[in-house]
């Protein structure tokens, strides 16, 4: 019992801030971008100051159309979607929706893509000067049309480029948001910090696929698209854990986060902050339930700083079998 | 978590129920509605999106209409009162009211009724009646129509196979409604909503239409519940979102081809 009540101030204040190199957050909870619009559309739910920080919807160069529908399917625990990108554009956002979310005291992190290196690096340049962006997070799992439609995500040549263009094109705090769908993300992870990323967030939506039985149609228009939500937790959490043990830049963790417990998993497994998607689509505040529930879990450990529980997993003992195999 | 009360949730027939929530929602307009999160569990994950059947006197909260199509509302259906769900809203545009009662045609298919009842409630006596044509399939979709008569709209309802009102379908009926100055508002089928667009665009009457997509946020974010729509001259959007943007379009914003 010493430790807990030794800890604890008189106020019984906790501190909750992290770093993510050099990026300064209040506390470590963000929201994912697409699942929080350009975060204005969530302040009749909830105080949107209490954010670490909001990720917009993906921005591109010129505004996108999306894809047809149907576009979303619920399916056990999770969601498939195939939105297709759609967004207003870079300049818009700048002029229409930055001046309403500069009204919080919250960090704005602008998610980022495009179908070529020199549309991920011209957005990040008109991003550069605008007032009131803290971070560019490069969403790299776009396809590459010069490369005849390759993903960035999946080759790590492609998106050491990609990162090597927008580092260049902005001072900006620059992180790079990594695509599950590869065999080994700790290559993923080198290339990119290699390239000069300042941060990591993974997962992206894991693709996947739905089939109408009775009409013997897929269920999305495109056919596949991507799963996210609880379904995916483990799968985030193992590569977030993988990614961690070879990255020298802070890990932000995403998938399938719905409360405080299931963002602790992510951090004690090495990631500096999180991200809460499609939780919010179940309750609008939920990003808020999860930073009170982290509170909440470090004072009933007698934790001061949230930094300490970073990466604190307890590494196997000698009765734990190391290969992970059956038997 | 949840923030709303299980008054009563009475089996009306068929895969029928209606439902009365507790709940201290603000601002309703009829036409709009709510998402539902049936349980705290996280399958189904989802909130499902209702229509706004009725508000409670003295807006102690509102009434649902559902059909049991599936597991979320299947779930739904086994509530007691005293039950306790999460209702998020009220959501969407809804219908814009309409000065002369009697200048209002309502059209409705099935389920589809559900967004009508508290707009009809609140112009009944107000008036000359405004009309409900209602397409039914079974005898239980035709009890359906039974708290509108009671509120003073004039009724007509037809079935496939002529065993209650006329034989036929809903748009047979039209025809001899849409005359100059009145307005159209449809809710039902695709089918029906496209063929009530076509007859009402023949005839230059005003149709406004009520529209269903599968949603996962119901505040406009996930852009999923897209429809595509024509481009408005201004704005070069060419889909908008049924939840934020809808669920009530002009019929001619709606690319009918697109489905
Ligand atoms: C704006 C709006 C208003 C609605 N109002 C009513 C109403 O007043 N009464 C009523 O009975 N129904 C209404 N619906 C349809 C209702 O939302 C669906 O029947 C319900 O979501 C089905 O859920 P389920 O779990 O039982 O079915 P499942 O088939 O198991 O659901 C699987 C997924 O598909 C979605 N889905 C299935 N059918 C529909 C549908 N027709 N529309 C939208 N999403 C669907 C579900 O929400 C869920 O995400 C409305 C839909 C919309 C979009
Ligand atoms: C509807 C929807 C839209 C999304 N749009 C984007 C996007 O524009 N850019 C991006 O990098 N990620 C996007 N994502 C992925 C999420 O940010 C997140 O990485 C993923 O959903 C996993 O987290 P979750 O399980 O908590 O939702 C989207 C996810 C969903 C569900
Ligand atoms: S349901 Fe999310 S935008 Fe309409």
């Amino acid at each position: 019992m010493g430790r807990t009540s030794f800890s604890m101030t008189a106020s019984g204040k906790v501190a909750l801030g992290v770093d993510i190199g050099g990026l300064k957050l209040k506390n470590p909870v963000m929201t994912a971008s697409g699942t929080f619009g350009y975060g204005i559309e969530f302040s009749p739910y909830m105080d949107l100051n209490r954010l670490g920080a909001v990720v917009v919807k993906g921005l591109s160069l010129r505004p996108r159309d999306g894809n047809p529908a149907p576009r979303t399917i619920e399916t056990p625990c999770g969601m498939l979607n195939a939105i297709g990108l759609q967004n207003v554009g870079v300049e818009a956002f700048i002029d229409e929706k930055l001046p309403l979310l500069r009204r919080f005291s919250t960090r704005v992190v602008a998610n980022i893509f495009g179908e070529t290196v020199r549309e991920y690096s011209e957005v990040a340049r008109r991003l550069d000067g605008a007032r009131g962006v803290d971070a560019v997070e490069i969403n790299i799992s776009c396809p590459n049309v010069k490369k005849g439609g390759m993903v960035f995500g999946t080759d790590p040549v492609e998106a050491s480029k990609v990162v090597r263009a927008v580092r260049k094109a902005t001072g900006l705090h620059v992180m790079t948001k990594l695509s599950p769908n590869v065999t080994d993300i700790k290559v993923m992870v080198k290339a990119v910090q290699d390239a000069g990323t300042d941060s990591i967030s993974l997962v992206n939506t894991i693709t996947g696929m739905a089939v109408d039985v009775e009409a013997r149609r897929a269920v999305l228009a495109t056919t596949v698209g991507g799963l996210s939500g609880p379904a995916i937790r483990p799968v985030a959490l193992r590569m977030v854990w993988e990614a961690a043990q070879v990255a020298r830049v802070p890990i932000v963790g995403v998938g399938g986060i719905v409360t405080a417990r299931d963002a602790l998993e992510f951090i004690i497994a090495g990631a500096t902050a999180v991200q809460v998607g499609t939780a919010n689509f179940l309750e609008p505040d939920s990003a808020v339930k999860v930073i009170d529930g982290i509170e909440d879990y470090m004072k009933r450990h007698g934790i001061r700083d949230v930094n300490e529980i970073v990466g604190s997993l307890k590494t196997p003992g000698p009765r734990a079998n190391p290969t992970g195999s059956a038997r | 978590m949840s923030n709303a009360t299980v008054i009563y949730n009475e089996h009306v027939g068929g895969p029928f129920f209606r439902m009365a929530l507790r709940w201290k929602g603000r601002g309703f307009r009829p036409g709009q509605f709510v998402m539902v999160r049936v349980s705290g569990a996280l399958d189904p994950l989802l909130r499902r999106p209702f229509g706004i059947y009725d508000v409670l006197g003295g807006r102690k909260g509102i009434e649902i209409l559902y059909k049991v199509v599936g597991r979320g509302t299947g779930m739904l259906s086994e509530l007691d009162p005293g039950d306790r769900v999460d209702v998020l809203g009220p959501l969407g545009n809804g219908f814009p009211m309409v000065r002369d009662p009697g200048s209002l045609v309502m059209v409705a298919g099935g389920i589809g009724v559900a967004p009508f009842f508290w707009l009809a409630k609140g112009m009944a006596g107000k008036g000359r009646r405004p009309v409900l044509l209602y397409g039914a399939r079974t005898k239980e979709e035709v009890r359906l129509v039974r708290p509108f008569r009671a509120v003073g709209v004039r009724v007509r309802v037809t079935t496939e196979d002529g065993s209650v009102g006329s034989r036929g379908l809903v748009t047979d009926l039209l025809d001899r409604e849409l005359v100059e100055g009145r307005t159209v508002y449809a809710c039902g089928p695709l089918g029906m909503l496209m063929a009530v667009s076509e007859a009402a665009r023949r005839r230059g009457v005003k149709c406004l239409v009520s529209l269903e997509r599968a949603m996962a946020c119901g505040i406009g974010v996930c852009l999923g519940c897209a429809v595509k729509t024509r481009p408005h001259p201004q704005e070069q959007k060419h889909y908008s979102m049924v939840c934020s943007d809808g669920p009530v379009f002009a019929s001619e914003e709606i690319d009918w081809d697109s489905f």
